[in-house]
């Protein structure tokens, strides 16, 4: 099972990456975390396939760095990495709205996947509300890869976002809500992924299988 | 536009600089782990590298908030986190223990056979303020975070420490003075210090004593002197106000003349053996 590398989607890389990056899965004191890191944020920014699985690869080199010397280098390294990133995001977003989604795509997937103790790290929760009150803006919700971010993140951590901190769901919401009711030349399909969210979180983080048969059943034709 | 970020970045700087500026700490050539995570080699042991973790208190410093108590950095703050979260776990488990019926019977005896001011219910005598829990805690890590202690752990099986000659960590759930408590700290990282790699110290003090290791340091060493403090130390965790004299005697014994060499264990192990009593 471990040995599946494809479940981490790293084929993309160069060999002598893929190489790096399978020590690291295994023995990851023996090689340089901070290059391990460099390269999973670099590929992730312009990968939006990858870093939508981003955290799995990083999941599991944290937990064999805390069993291997119960260090967690690499995980300080991530985070700080992404701390960088983070910062100059507005910049980032006028140079490509592309790695920006990829970015909020990112810091969510790991928001996700890395834990303390079985809760998510409260140091996360600011930076992701930022990132995703920033695609909740009208000049974001005019993009349509902007709004297929954010429903997507919403879809898989808003249940444990909101856990943490409600009050600003509760604010990135009253966005969602103008944003549908209120501005104006939205794309029918953006008014209609804002309209599913909204249904998904009033259901408490769910579709009643109506609404399901609504949303999906195009598709599943 | 980008001269935000640029100003950003560079307050970001000013903060780092005013940890370096704190020198490396007689401890940190022994360090494992420099504070970016990169294992230290024996090349940069100068430390020129070296800024002090920002979360970390001074072990010696007096007020219980440190200038840069809460760290900016994303790293820092979910290893904070997390040290929280496991000291909530660690005092569950502590307290568990400690009332438990055998347990508490058996700590109360040792303690009225030693000291006598244990004697009350431990878990009255629990230290639960999480700021000096974790201060602690992280002066605890410190120590650990060393090679020495490493070796130590290795070369000492649990079952053969004997108090008062092996290194005890403080038991940080006590209460404890202020005082009392950095005091043993201290002591306790002096003790560790026997376990120092003796490559670092032979490069450093005795270029000439590279097979100090092979060398009986019995012969080196005018035991009585150094068993008599060894056994005057009280036991770190019931002592209260360490005598200050005889560790001043000790860590200058430590550090000078046995550096490097891990005499304690040696000497429990010597066949003579006529100051164990």
């Amino acid at each position: 099972m471990e040995n599946s590398t494809d479940d981490y989607k790293i084929q993309s890389f160069d060999l002598e990456t893929q190489t790096l990056l399978k020590t690291a899965l295994k023995d990851p004191s023996s090689v340089n975390l901070e290059k391990v890191s460099n390269v999973i944020v670099e590929q992730s920014l312009k990968d939006c396939v990858f870093s939508k699985e981003a955290g799995r690869i990083c999941y599991t080199i944290v937990q064999a760095e805390a069993k291997q010397s119960s260090g967690n280098v690499f995980r300080r390294l991530l985070l700080n990495r992404l701390q960088q990133e983070f910062k100059v995001r507005e910049e980032t977003r006028t140079r490509s709205l592309q790695e920006w989604v990829c970015y909020v795509t990112f810091i969510c997937n790991i928001f996700d996947y890395l834990k303390v103790n079985d809760m998510p790290m409260v140091a996360l929760v600011q930076p992701v509300y930022d990132c995703l009150t920033r695609l909740a803006r009208p000049d974001a919700l005019t993009n349509e890869e902007e709004v297929d971010c954010l429903v997507l993140q919403l879809h898989r951590i808003g249940e444990q976002l909101e856990k943490m901190n409600i009050q600003r769901m509760d604010e990135l919401f009253f966005l969602l809500r103008d944003g549908f009711l209120l501005q104006e030349g939205l794309a029918s399909m953006t008014r209609l992924l804002l309209l599913e969210i909204l249904e998904f979180r009033a259901g408490g983080w769910m579709l009643n299988s109506t609404a399901h048969k609504y949303y999906y059943s195009e598709l599943a034709e | 536009m980008s001269h935000k970020n640029k100003m950003k970045r560079s307050e970001a700087r000013v903060g780092e600089e005013e940890c370096r500026s704190s020198g490396p700490s007689r401890w940190s050539h022994s360090r494992k782990r420099g504070v970016d995570g990169s294992l230290r080699n024996n090349s940069d042991e100068d430390g020129d590298d070296w800024c002090r973790h920002a979360s970390f208190t001074t072990p010696e410093s007096s007020g219980p908030v440190s200038r840069c108590s809460r760290p900016t950095d994303w790293g820092s703050q979910v290893e904070d986190e997390e040290m929280r979260r496991d000291m909530h776990k660690d005092m569950q488990r502590y307290r568990r223990r400690i009332l438990g019926p055998e347990v508490t019977q058996r700590e109360r005896r040792a303690s009225s056979g030693s000291s006598g001011s244990c004697d009350s219910r431990e878990g009255e005598n629990m230290e639960t303020d999480e700021s000096v829990l974790l201060r602690r805690q992280k002066q605890i890590s410190y120590g650990k975070n060393t090679l020495a202690y490493d070796r130590y752990i290795k070369e000492v099986p649990k079952h053969l420490r004997q108090p008062g000659i092996h290194p005890k960590t403080p038991n940080k759930f006590r209460k404890y003075s202020r005082r009392s408590w950095d005091q043993q700290v201290k002591l306790w990282k002096v003790k560790l210090h026997a376990w120092d790699p003796p490559s670092l110290s032979s490069q450093k003090t005795t270029p000439n004593s590279n097979s100090s290791q092979e060398l009986d340091p019995c012969e080196e060493l005018d035991f009585g002197d150094v068993m008599d403090i060894e056994l005057d130390f009280p036991t770190l965790s019931h002592s209260e106000h360490p005598p200050t004299a005889h560790w001043v005697h000790a860590s200058s014994v430590t550090d000078q003349d046995y550096l490097g060499t891990p005499v304690k264990v040696q000497r429990t192990e010597s066949p003579g053996g006529p100051d164990m009593v």
